[in-house]
């Protein structure tokens, strides 16, 4: 007998918690909608890299979705934090970090890859595209590279940025 | 649950010379589903469209509510522009703050083209934080096209494609005359 695949059942999703770390009010708004509308419960919000640090400490979600702009702490450098191996139990490896940002140039997909983003969406952001990227991003297996200084997916990896389907791009 | 190599074949193609291959090791941890499910999951999970309906209905039920945010942000792109052209640095980053949210959002409540146009005013404005440099009239270019978006949505398409064509031919220029005069 063939087993059925999981369906991504709100049940599942009642289980997780994300970390939304976003300056823009409007952005962070419908994020938080967007992931309660899936069933998540326990989103938690933050206005920019510094805030996403002290939650990522704190509250210890299972995903992280950021932007990539943002002052005066931005995605990138609280990514680059969180994967550095010298700062002990703030640090972490295996957490998927999700970067939404506006930027579609190769040079910032890159720079987020090194520094540690699991996913890179463009915007605007969609509802499938982000559904897709959690569904991603809870399902499969975590590989990750331990370093000196660096505990994260590897810096060598393929990152794709996941764009739009036309006419929004 | 754990697994690892240390100083595998995988480690030693990730290292750039500089490092130790020993000192790079691979782990693979169960996913999160795995990790919450246990033996309920079986993987692949199946995307739910039941969940993307809510989703979709989410963005409609804010729907309303956004298109008075943008027209308001618009209003301000205009109020904006002229100090902002004018060398008024904080009327230039308020600039670049409105047209970023519109960039991030317009597209998902249905404004593509506003989107566009927020976009390409963005990658102007950033390209002019290198140079330090920036081109006034694309400037009023953009935020023209953009309050013409709002005001003239039954404006065809094709239009606005050529617009957008027009201003990015027009971004290029400038670069290439600002890279010329070194």
């Amino acid at each position: 007998m063939t087993e059925e695949p999981t369906k991504a059942a709100p049940e599942f999703f009642h289980r997780l918690k994300v970390l939304v770390v976003e300056d823009s009010a409007e952005m962070r708004r419908l994020l938080d909608a967007l992931l309660r509308s899936m069933g998540i419960e326990h989103v938690i919000l933050a206005q920019d890299g510094e805030g996403g640090l002290a939650a990522f400490a704190a509250e210890r979600p299972d995903i992280i979705i950021t932007d990539g702009s943002m002052k005066p702490m931005d995605g990138y450098e609280m990514t680059r934090r969180i994967r550095a191996s010298d700062r002990g139990a703030d640090a972490n490896p295996d957490v998927p970090i999700l970067m939404i940002s506006g930027h579609v140039d190769r040079a910032f997909v890159t720079h987020a890859r090194d520094q540690g983003v699991t996913y890179y969406l463009v915007k605007p952001l969609l509802a499938d595209m982000l559904y897709k990227a959690i569904i991603a991003a809870t399902s499969t297996p975590i590989h990750f590279v331990e370093k000196p200084g660096y505990r994260g997916p590897s810096p060598r990896r393929s990152l794709d940025a996941r764009l739009p389907e036309p006419p929004f791009r | 649950m754990k697994h690892s190599k240390i100083g595998s074949r995988l480690a030693g193609h990730e290292t750039d010379g500089n490092e130790n291959p020993t000192e790079v090791r691979f782990v693979r941890v169960p996913s999160i589903a795995e990790r919450k499910l246990g033996s309920e999951y079986v993987a692949p999970m199946r995307l739910d469209p039941r969940i993307l309906d809510q989703m979709q209905a989410t963005i409609r039920s804010l729907e309303t509510e956004y298109v008075e945010t943008l027209s308001a942000q618009v209003s301000m792109l205009k109020v904006l522009v002229e100090p902002a052209c004018k060398g008024d640095a904080e009327a230039h980053g308020r600039l670049y703050a409105i047209a970023h949210d519109v960039r991030g959002l317009a597209g998902t409540f249905g404004f593509a083209v506003t989107g566009r146009f927020a976009d390409s005013l963005c990658r102007h404005l950033e390209q002019g934080d290198k140079s330090g440099k920036y081109d006034d009239t694309v400037i009023r270019y953009h935020v023209d096209a953009i309050c013409d978006t709002l005001e003239s949505p039954g404006t065809d398409s094709t239009i606005s494609t050529e617009t957008l064509d027009a201003l990015e031919k027009l971004i290029a220029a400038n670069r290439e005359s600002m890279r010329a005069a070194g």
